[in-house]
C-alpha cells in the first residue's frame, strides 16, 4: 500500500531507503506536491468562486470535500465495488462514481447555501461567516458520528502500478504510480471543463457578471439568486471530485480532514487572488509543493504553521493575491 | 431600586453558593469555577468582537499564552534554564496578563488595515500557529551539519504540557485542598474584570470602539484614531484572557496544548454571539448557558433519551450519547443565532429600518435654528481658535492632482476658502467633488499638489489627525453610527477634544468624571441647537432621514471645527427641510465664523448662500467666482447644458 505510507509519513518508505540521493528525494516530493496540490486546487476553486460572487469565506467548504470522500465510499459500496477496478470498469464505474459523488456534494453545497447563507445575503459581512463556521462544525460532527473518530480505510479501488519499474523497467527510487496519473487525469479535464463553462457559456457569463457587480447584473436581467445557486453547485461538485481523488489516492479518510484541507485550500485561493479562478488553481499547486517540500526539508510538524504564516503574510501585505491587481475599497 | 435588589440577590447567591453546595454535597464548585473562567474569557473576547467589531477566531491563543506564562514561570520542574525557580502566583497573573496584552498588540498590529473577514482568518491563523509552536518547542534541536548549537531544548513542555504548576500561596487559605478558595479567587477576578469592562464601555474609549465597529471610515473622519483604538481593543481583550489563562493553569495544575485549539475559540465565540455581542449581561448569560449546556444538559439529555429508548424499546436511542453531538449543537447554535436573532438573546433589539419615504408619514419638525440656542462653549471655542490668524485663507488648495487608473479625478485643482466664508463646490456628476473632499480629509492621498490649512500643510495626515486640526465633514450618503444612540454619535465627535485614557476610563478620577459630564452636557446642547432635543437616546438608524442629516452635522460640530465640509447636505430633503438646513448653515457662518466648503446640487441653495463658487468638470476647475459671475460663465453653462452637439462633431 504505497499510497498509505506516503499519506501518513509524508515521505514514503521507498524514498527513505539508503540508496536514495538528494535529487530523487526532491523529484519524489515534487510529485507528491503535485498530487496534493491538485486536490487543494479543486477545493480552492470552490472557495474562490463563492467568494467572488457573494464575498463569503465559505468556511464549510472544506467539510464538503471531506464528506465527498465519505459519500464516494458509500457510492462504491452501493455499486458493489469492493476490490480494485479492472479494465472496462475503469471507464464505466469510475466516472459514474465521480458523477454521483459530485452530484451529491453539489446538492449538499446548494442546500447549505439555501438554509444557512441565503437568509443573510443583505446582512453584514461577518454574519454569514459566523454561520459558515457553525455549519462547518455541524458537518464535521455528522461525519464523526457517521464514521467514528478513527481514520477510515478507503478501499484500493484504483489499480496502483509502479510505472517506472513495471512499464519502463527503470529502477529508480522515485516512485510514480498509476494513481498519480489518476490525479492528473481527473483534475485536468475538470479544470478545462470549468474554464469552458465559465468563459464560454451563458451561465458562466452570468456568473462573471454577478461577481463583478451584483446589482448591475440584476439590472441586466440576470437571475442573481440562480447564479449564486449555480456557483455553489459547481463549487460543491469540484469539492466532491477532490474528495474522490483524495480517497482513491491516499486510501484513508478522517472526519477532521476537511478543516485542515479547507484552510490550506483557502490559503491557495488567497495566494492566487481570491475571486481569481486560474489563480486558485495555481495557488493550490503552490501550496501542494510547499507543504510537500516543507514536510521533507523542514519538518512535517511545522508545515501547518508555515502554511498559516504564508496565509497571514499574504492577507496582510498582498490581499489581492500574488497575481491579482490591487482594487481599492470604495469609500 | 428594583435593579439594585436584583444585583444584591445575585451577589448574595454567588457568595453563599459554595457553602450551600458543600452542605448539600453537590461537589459542583470545581465545575462552576471552570465555567466562570470561560465566562471571563468570553467577556474578554466581547471587547474585541462585541465592542470593536473585530471578529477574532483565534482568541484561544491568548488564553494559551496566559496559561503558559503561568506554567513556565511557576512550575518547579521542566529542564531548561528558564525553569526551576517558581515565581509567586500573585506576580505571575500580572505577567500573564501583560504578556497576553503584548501578544494582542503583536497580532493586532498587522491586521489593522485588512478587511473584517480577512482579519478573522488572520486571527484564526495565529490561533493555529500558537498551539503548533507550543507543541514543537518542547523539543528543539538545531542541526547545522554536524554542529548542534541547540539540542533537545524544552521550552514549552511539548505535547505533554507543563505539569505540575505551583498554586497560589496566601496565609491560612487552603488552595491545595479545597475548591472553595479557588471559587472566590475567580469570582473576585471576574467581578473586578466586569467592573472594569462596564466602565470601559461607557467611556471615551468604549464609544470609540463602537464607532469603529459601526463605520470605521466615519469614525476616522469624526476624529477617532482607528489604529490605537483597535490595538487597545486587542490588548485589553487579550489581557483579560491572560488573567483567565493563568488562573486556569494554576487551578488545573497542568496544561497541555490540546486545551487551546480552534474549538475553544469557537466555543467562546458561541458564548459571545449567543448572549449578544456587545452586551455584558448577554455575554454572561451566553457563557452560563453554554457552560451549563456543555457540562450538564447534554449528559442529562443523554440519560433522558436513553430512558425514552428503553421505555419505547428503540435500541438506537438506548445507545445514544448526546455528548458526542456537542460540536453539532455548538455549530447549530451559532448558525441559528445568526439566522434568527443576530443581536443575541440579550442584545439591543432594533426596529427594522423604515422603508421608503418616511418624512411623508412622520414629518420632521423642521424648526429653524435659533441663534440663542448656539451652545456658548462652541461660540467660545470657535472664536478663540480663529481670531489669531487674521485675513489669510483658512484653506488653500494648490495644484491638487489625483488619478484612479486612467481617470483623472482631480487635475491641477486650485481652491481657496477665505476665513469665515461659504464656498460652494459644484459640477456635474463625476466631476471630482467628493474626491476633493476625500483628499482634503485624508481619506485619499493626493498624487500632487498642496493643501494648506490655517497656514500649515496637511501633508500626509490621517483623517483623524485632520479632524483634530479643525476640519470636519459630512458624507454624501449619510454615515452615522447606526446602532449607537443619537447622543453617543455626538459624543464620538467630541472624542478628539477629550482626554480620558484607559486607566482614567476604568478608575474614573475626578477629572475624568467632570470631563465626561461636560461632554454629555455639550452634546445635549448641540442636539438642541440642531433641533434634535428629546431624541438623545434614540438609536441613530431609527431617525427619519432629515434628522439623520442634522445629526451628522451635529457630530461634525462636536469636533469643534473651524472649517466644515458638507457633501450635498440637502440631498433627499423636502423644500422645507432644505430651507431649515440652509438657514442653519448661514447661522453657523454668521454666529460662529465657521468656514464652510459645500458640495450641493440644489442651485438655489448654492447660489443663495455661497460667497464664492468653484466649478469642477472632469476633475478640472473650469470656473471660480461669485454666484452671479458663475451663473453667466460660458464654460459653466456648457458643462451643465452641453454645447451644440453638431458643432462638437465637426470641430
Amino acid at each position: 500500500m504505497p499510497g498509505r505510507v506516503r499519506a501518513l509519513g509524508g515521505l514514503g518508505g521507498h524514498v527513505g531507503a539508503p540508496q536514495v540521493n538528494a535529487w530523487e528525494v526532491l523529484v519524489q516530493q515534487t510529485i507528491n506536491g503535485l498530487t496534493r496540490g491538485a486536490v487543494f486546487a479543486l477545493i480552492a476553486l470552490g472557495y474562490t468562486m463563492v467568494y467572488g460572487i457573494i464575498e463569503l469565506i465559505n468556511f464549510a467548504h472544506g467539510d464538503v470535500f471531506m464528506l465527498g470522500l465519505f459519500i464516494s465510499l458509500s457510492w462504491f459500496a452501493l455499486l458493489g465495488v469492493t476490490k480494485t477496478l479492472v479494465g472496462w470498469q475503469l471507464v464505466t464505474i469510475l466516472p459514474l462514481v465521480f458523477a454521483l459523488t459530485m452530484l451529491t456534494t453539489a446538492a449538499l453545497n446548494v442546500a447549505i447555501d439555501r438554509l444557512a447563507y441565503r437568509p443573510l445575503r443583505r446582512s453584514t459581512r461577518l454574519a454569514p461567516l459566523i454561520t459558515a463556521i457553525g455549519v462547518s462544525f455541524m458537518l464535521e460532527n455528522i461525519a464523526l458520528l457517521w464514521k467514528g473518530p478513527a481514520p477510515i480505510a478507503y478501499p484500493d479501488v484504483f489499480p496502483s502500478v509502479d510505472i517506472l519499474r513495471e512499464w519502463f523497467g527503470v529502477d529508480s527510487a522515485v516512485f510514480i504510480t498509476t494513481k498519480d496519473l489518476l490525479v492528473v487525469g481527473a483534475t485536468i479535464p475538470l479544470m478545462v471543463g470549468l474554464n469552458y463553462f465559465v468563459t464560454r457559456t451563458r451561465w458562466g457569463k452570468a456568473m462573471r457578471a454577478t461577481a463583478q457587480d451584483r446589482e448591475t447584473a440584476q439590472a441586466m436581467g440576470i437571475d442573481v439568486e440562480r447564479t449564486i445557486l449555480l456557483t455553489f453547485c459547481v463549487g460543491g461538485a469540484l469539492a466532491g471530485a477532490a474528495g474522490v481523488i483524495q480517497g482513491m489516492y491516499y486510501n484513508i479518510g478522517m472526519w477532521w480532514m476537511g478543516y485542515q484541507a479547507g484552510l490550506r485550500a483557502f490559503t491557495a485561493a488567497v495566494l492566487g487572488g481570491i475571486g481569481n479562478m486560474p489563480g486558485a488553481a495555481l495557488g493550490g499547486l503552490f501550496i501542494g509543493f510547499l507543504s510537500a517540500w516543507s514536510d521533507q526539508y523542514i519538518s512535517a510538524r511545522w508545515t501547518n504553521a508555515i502554511v498559516f504564516a504564508i496565509l497571514i503574510l499574504v492577507l496582510v501585505f498582498r490581499p489581492q493575491g500574488l497575481m491579482g491587481e490591487r482594487s481599492p475599497d470604495k469609500v | 431600586m428594583k435593579r439594585g435588589l436584583g444585583w444584591s440577590a445575585l451577589v448574595a447567591a454567588l457568595l453563599v453558593y459554595p457553602f450551600v453546595d458543600r452542605v448539600l454535597g453537590f461537589q459542583t464548585v470545581h465545575a462552576v469555577s471552570d465555567g466562570m473562567i470561560y465566562v471571563l474569557l468570553a467577556l474578554g473576547l466581547n471587547i474585541v468582537v462585541g465592542y470593536a467589531g473585530l471578529l477574532d477566531l483565534g482568541y484561544a491563543a491568548f488564553f494559551a499564552i496566559g496559561a503558559y506564562a503561568m506554567g513556565l514561570l511557576n512550575s518547579p520542574v521542566l529542564g531548561s534554564p528558564f525553569y526551576g525557580h517558581p515565581w509567586s502566583f500573585w506576580l505571575c497573573i500580572w505577567i500573564a496578563a501583560a504578556v497576553s496584552a503584548l501578544l494582542g498588540v503583536a497580532i493586532g498590529a498587522p491586521t489593522l488595515r485588512v478587511r473584517g473577514d480577512y482579519l478573522a482568518i488572520i486571527t484564526l491563523g495565529f490561533g493555529e500557529i500558537i498551539p503548533v509552536a507550543i507543541r514543537n518547542l518542547g523539543d528543539i534541536t538545531i542541526e547545522l551539519g554536524s554542529w548542534r548549537p541547540v539540542e533537545r531544548l524544552n521550552l514549552t513542555g511539548g505535547e505533554n504540557g507543563v505539569n505540575p504548576i505551583g498554586r497560589p500561596y496566601f496565609p491560612g487559605v487552603p488552595f491545595e485542598t479545597d475548591p472553595v478558595p479557588w471559587y472566590f479567587l475567580i469570582l473576585i477576578i471576574g467581578a473586578a474584570s466586569l467592573w472594569a469592562m462596564n466602565r470601559l464601555r461607557d467611556s471615551r474609549l468604549g464609544r470609540a470602539w463602537m464607532a469603529i465597529r459601526e463605520d470605521e471610515t466615519a469614525a476616522d473622519c469624526a476624529g477617532v484614531n482607528p489604529v490605537s483604538t483597535k490595538l487597545l481593543a486587542f490588548a485589553l481583550g487579550a489581557s483579560f484572557s491572560g488573567f483567565a489563562g493563568s488562573v486556569y493553569a494554576a487551578k488545573l495544575q497542568a496544561i497541555t496544548p490540546g486545551a487551546f485549539e480552534f474549538q475553544v475559540s469557537i466555543m467562546l465565540l458561541c458564548m459571545v454571539v449567543l448572549g449578544g455581542a456587545g452586551s455584558l449581561k448577554g455575554v454572561i448569560l451566553g457563557g452560563m448557558l453554554i457552560t451549563l449546556f456543555d457540562r450538564v444538559a447534554l449528559a442529562q439529555m443523554t440519560f433522558f433519551v436513553r430512558w425514552v429508548g428503553r421505555t419505547v424499546g428503540v435500541p438506537a436511542l438506548v445507545a445514544a450519547d448526546l455528548t458526542l453531538w456537542r460540536w453539532f449543537f455548538f455549530g447549530l447554535g451559532l448558525a441559528l443565532v445568526m439566522l434568527l436573532r443576530p443581536e443575541g438573546l440579550a442584545g439591543r433589539r432594533l426596529r427594522p429600518i423604515p422603508v421608503g419615504d418616511d418624512s411623508a408619514d412622520a414629518p420632521a419638525p423642521a424648526v429653524p435654528p435659533r441663534v440663542e440656542a448656539i451652545p456658548s462653549w462652541l461660540r467660545d471655542r470657535m472664536r478663540g481658535g480663529g481670531g489669531a490668524h487674521g485675513s489669510e485663507p483658512i484653506l488653500e488648495i494648490r495644484a491638487l492632482t489625483r488619478r484612479f487608473g486612467g481617470i483623472v479625478a482631480l487635475n491641477d485643482v486650485d481652491l481657496v476658502v477665505p476665513r469665515g466664508a461659504i464656498v460652494g463646490l459644484i459640477g456635474p456628476n463625476g466631476a471630482g467633488k467628493t474626491t476633493l473632499f476625500n483628499v482634503v480629509t485624508g481619506l485619499i492621498r493626493p498624487e500632487g499638489g498642496r493643501i494648506t490649512f490655517e497656514g500649515t500643510s496637511l501633508g500626509r495626515l490621517r483623517p483623524n489627525a485632520i479632524v483634530a486640526r479643525g476640519i470636519a465633514r459630512t458624507f454624501q450618503s449619510i454615515r452615522l453610527f447606526p446602532q449607537m444612540t443619537v447622543l453617543e454619535n455626538v459624543l464620538v465627535g467630541e472624542h478628539c477634544r477629550l482626554a480620558a485614557s484607559v486607566v482614567g476610563a476604568v478608575l474614573r478620577p475626578r477629572a475624568v468624571v467632570s470631563e465626561e459630564a461636560r461632554a454629555r452636557q455639550r452634546g445635549r446642547e448641540l442636539l438642541t441647537f440642531v433641533g434634535l432635543d428629546g431624541k438623545e437616546d434614540d438609536v441613530a438608524r431609527n431617525l427619519p432621514y432629515g434628522d439623520q442629516r442634522r445629526l451628522e452635522i451635529a457630530r461634525a460640530l462636536a469636533t469643534e471645527p473651524r472649517l466644515i465640509l458638507l457633501d450635498e447636505p440637502t440631498a433627499g430633503m423636502n423644500p422645507r427641510e432644505t430651507e431649515t438646513l440652509t438657514a442653519l448653515i448661514g447661522t453657523l457662518r454668521r454666529e460662529l465664523a465657521l468656514s464652510v466648503l459645500l458640495i450641493e446640487h440644489d442651485m438655489e441653495v448654492v447660489m443663495g448662500i455661497s460667497d464664492r463658487i468653484t466649478v469642477l468638470d472632469y476633475g478640472t476647475r473650469i470656473a471660480e467666482g461669485t454666484p452671479a459671475e458663475i451663473q453667466r460663465h460660458p464654460r459653466v453653462i456648457e458643462a451643465y447644458l452641453g454645447t451644440g452637439f453638431e458643432a462638437e462633431r465637426h470641430a
